[in-house]
């Protein structure tokens, strides 16, 4: 239920904030779609947090380049 | 194939905003106070506040005005640099005050607002402390006359009610006033009968009507209360009109009502049993009863509660939680992201009160925001200065893969990496300024701080939309255009800028992704058009900042919007 939550708020950042932006995507895949694959696989709880530690390293002294949910 | 069903998309997306987002913004999620003023021939004219300015019948008794009322009983006036209004003798109740420092519409001369008043009155609301008898005794009746020592309720200058019964009972009322929104009231009994006496000190606020601002998910209005440490925001009016009475046993804390902007608590010092209620007159009562007490024969058995009725302003609400009102600051709804929320909005209060205009404080809020957000940018310059080194390599790679558009996003990526480059910022940074946007959404919707505080020129109120619109030609035609289609002049500065920042930034690959940057500005015109200006100005002086930011970095390193503007292969 949660993790159903969670993947909407994703998705809907993809529809809508994320096209509007300018882009902005250092890792691939991006971080949204990186949530989704996480919360898909691991559930809310851990799927959640690893997506909010790959948004934690998401900045422009953080990684960057290929770097799929494990 | 898949362009086109974004473009479709975008385009279907855009529809629905356009035409859907008054409705909807008017429906889930206030968007800014409802306009305190109205340009018209050239003038700005204030426009009467619903808020402030209670209306219909109150009960189905004979409705009077409030100066008859006044006028019909004997009364005792209160009198401090925050309030003004009187105590009626009969009942004692505090049943007429109006808050001297906050004005019904922007004009100067305008009225203050009423928070309290007569029952019978339109928009009657009051409050009563006395007693209920639980075993044996007497106690005065809610209508008994009360007689005064004083005829003026002053700060420090306390004025004490008593009332007699027949059987040589008496009950004092000592009510005290501070220079801010807060009664202290000393109920005492001395049993002066034969017999011993079992009575329960209570108190209660009635209201005739419920609020006339919104409740909605982001800000709640109505009965309110703070029971064992928590504050409840679940209880509406409906709930009452629904389910019938809400009843909170054995608890500490405070209850009341809460508008907007103002606020009635009643605060006992020991647990209570505490009640949300429809009055039989078809108003709204919250109420206490506290636990029975035992007076003997000749004893004085004194109990204390006080009353806070006034404004939400948080220097009071801070001071009154100091002395020892668990909470009160609660009675604002912060919602979730309190934490996040105070700390903005003490530093724009901060800020307010070092430059004495809430514009300028806006402003102010957006430079510290930028100023953080600084080195991200830089940084991010810093990068697209060294992409023109791999500008070959670059082309080399698009010219590869060019039938592979997912590949070669992989090898450009893996180019970067390489070259540990990266001009993308990642989402981190748009991340974190969406909290300090939704916090001043909050500030401006919820402090009565911001109410009716002016900028410059003919933003008169920062927390209503901008009132002057070029659609009746800056109110030289004589109408006043339909919600959707009064756009400020604010939010067309809005699009103007963000159209101006955008073409600065680094241009999207896609060109479907393309379409989009350019209508959004367009789109932003209208999905800022309702909110409150001073979330207007914030945004113009962001995108501001950002295009004085971009040429600056521009310049620093030596780029030219060519290189952050690849030709599309």
């Amino acid at each position: 239920m949660i993790a159903k939550l969670m993947i909407l708020i994703a998705k809907a950042w993809q529809k809508g904030p994320s096209q509007v932006l300018p882009p902005s995507c250092r890792y691939q895949p991006s971080c949204s779609a990186y949530a989704i694959t996480a919360i898909e696989r691991y559930g809310a709880a851990r799927g959640g947090w690893m997506a909010l530690k790959r948004i934690g390293r998401c900045h422009p002294w953080g990684g960057q380049g290929y770097d799929p949910v494990p | 194939m898949n362009d086109s069903k974004n473009l479709i998309l975008a385009v279907v997306l855009s529809a629905l905003v356009l035409i859907g987002w008054t409705w909807a913004a008017n429906r889930w999620f206030p968007t800014a106070n409802p306009p305190s003023t109205k340009v018209e021939g050239g003038k700005q004219q204030p426009l009467p506040q619903p808020s402030a300015q209670p209306a219909g019948p109150a009960t189905p008794k004979q409705v009077q005005s409030v100066s008859t009322a006044l006028a019909s009983g004997p009364r005792v006036r209160i009198q401090s640099s925050s309030l003004s209004g009187s105590i009626n003798l009969k009942g004692a109740q505090i049943d007429d005050l109006v808050l001297l420092n906050q004005r019904q519409t922007i004009s100067k001369d305008s009225a203050p607002v009423r928070l309290l008043s007569p029952l019978g009155t339109p928009g009657a609301y009051v409050a009563q402390f006395g007693w209920v008898a639980s075993g044996t005794g007497q106690v005065p009746p809610l209508d008994a006359t009360w007689t005064a020592d004083q005829p003026v309720l002053k700060p420090r200058q306390p004025v004490t009610l008593t009332s007699q019964t027949v059987d040589g009972t008496r009950y004092q009322i000592k009510i005290g006033v501070d220079d801010g929104y807060l009664f202290t009231v000393q109920q005492s009994v001395t049993n002066g009968s034969a017999k011993p006496l079992n009575i329960r000190p209570i108190g209660l606020v009635s209201r005739a009507q419920k609020s006339h601002d919104p409740d909605s998910w982001t800000n709640h209005v109505g009965p309110i209360g703070l029971f064992g440490g928590n504050a409840d925001y679940s209880v509406d009016y409906k709930t009452l009109d629904d389910e019938g009475p809400q009843p909170f046993n054995n608890a500490s804390g405070w209850l009341g009502f809460t508008d907007k902007y103002w606020l009635t608590a009643l605060v006992p010092q020991s647990s209570m049993n505490a009640e949300f209620r429809r009055s039989p007159s078809g108003g709204y009562q919250a109420d206490y009863a506290l636990a029975p007490v035992d007076v003997g024969p000749g004893q004085t058995s004194t109990t204390e509660t006080r009353l806070f009725a006034g404004a939400k302003e948080k220097a009071w609400l801070d001071r009154y939680e100091e002395a020892g009102i668990l909470k009160l600051s609660k009675s604002i709804d912060w919602g979730w992201f309190e934490w996040f929320m105070r700390p903005i909005f003490n530093l724009l209060l901060g800020l307010f009160h070092a430059t004495g205009n809430f514009g300028v404080a806006i402003i102010c809020l957006t430079l510290i925001v930028r100023a953080i957000m600084f080195p991200i940018a830089q940084k991010q310059f810093a990068s697209m200065a060294a992409m023109r080194k791999i500008q070959p390599k670059m082309k080399a790679l698009q010219e590869r893969f060019k039938d592979d558009k997912q590949r070669q996003q992989q090898e450009i990526l893996k180019l970067y990496q390489a070259e540990k480059i990266n001009p993308a910022a990642g989402c981190l940074p748009i991340l974190l300024q969406i909290p300090v946007f939704y916090a001043l959404y909050k500030v401006l919707l919820v402090s009565v701080e911001m109410r009716h505080q002016p900028f410059v020129l003919w933003i008169k109120d920062l927390s209503a939309p901008d009132p002057l619109t070029p659609v009746n030609l800056f109110g030289l035609l004589h109408f006043t255009p339909p919600a959707f289609l009064a756009i400020g002049v604010l939010p067309i500065l809005v699009g103007a800028t963000q159209w101006l920042s955008m073409k600065l930034n680094p241009q999207p690959m896609d060109p479907a992704q393309a379409q989009i940057f350019a209508i959004m500005p367009w789109f932003l015109v209208f999905i800022m058009a309702p909110f409150a200006a001073g979330l207007q100005l914030y945004w113009m002086t962001n995108n501001v900042l950002t295009i004085a930011q971009q040429w600056h970095l521009y310049r620093k390193y030596g780029l030219h919007l060519s290189d952050t503007h690849p030709v599309h292969t």
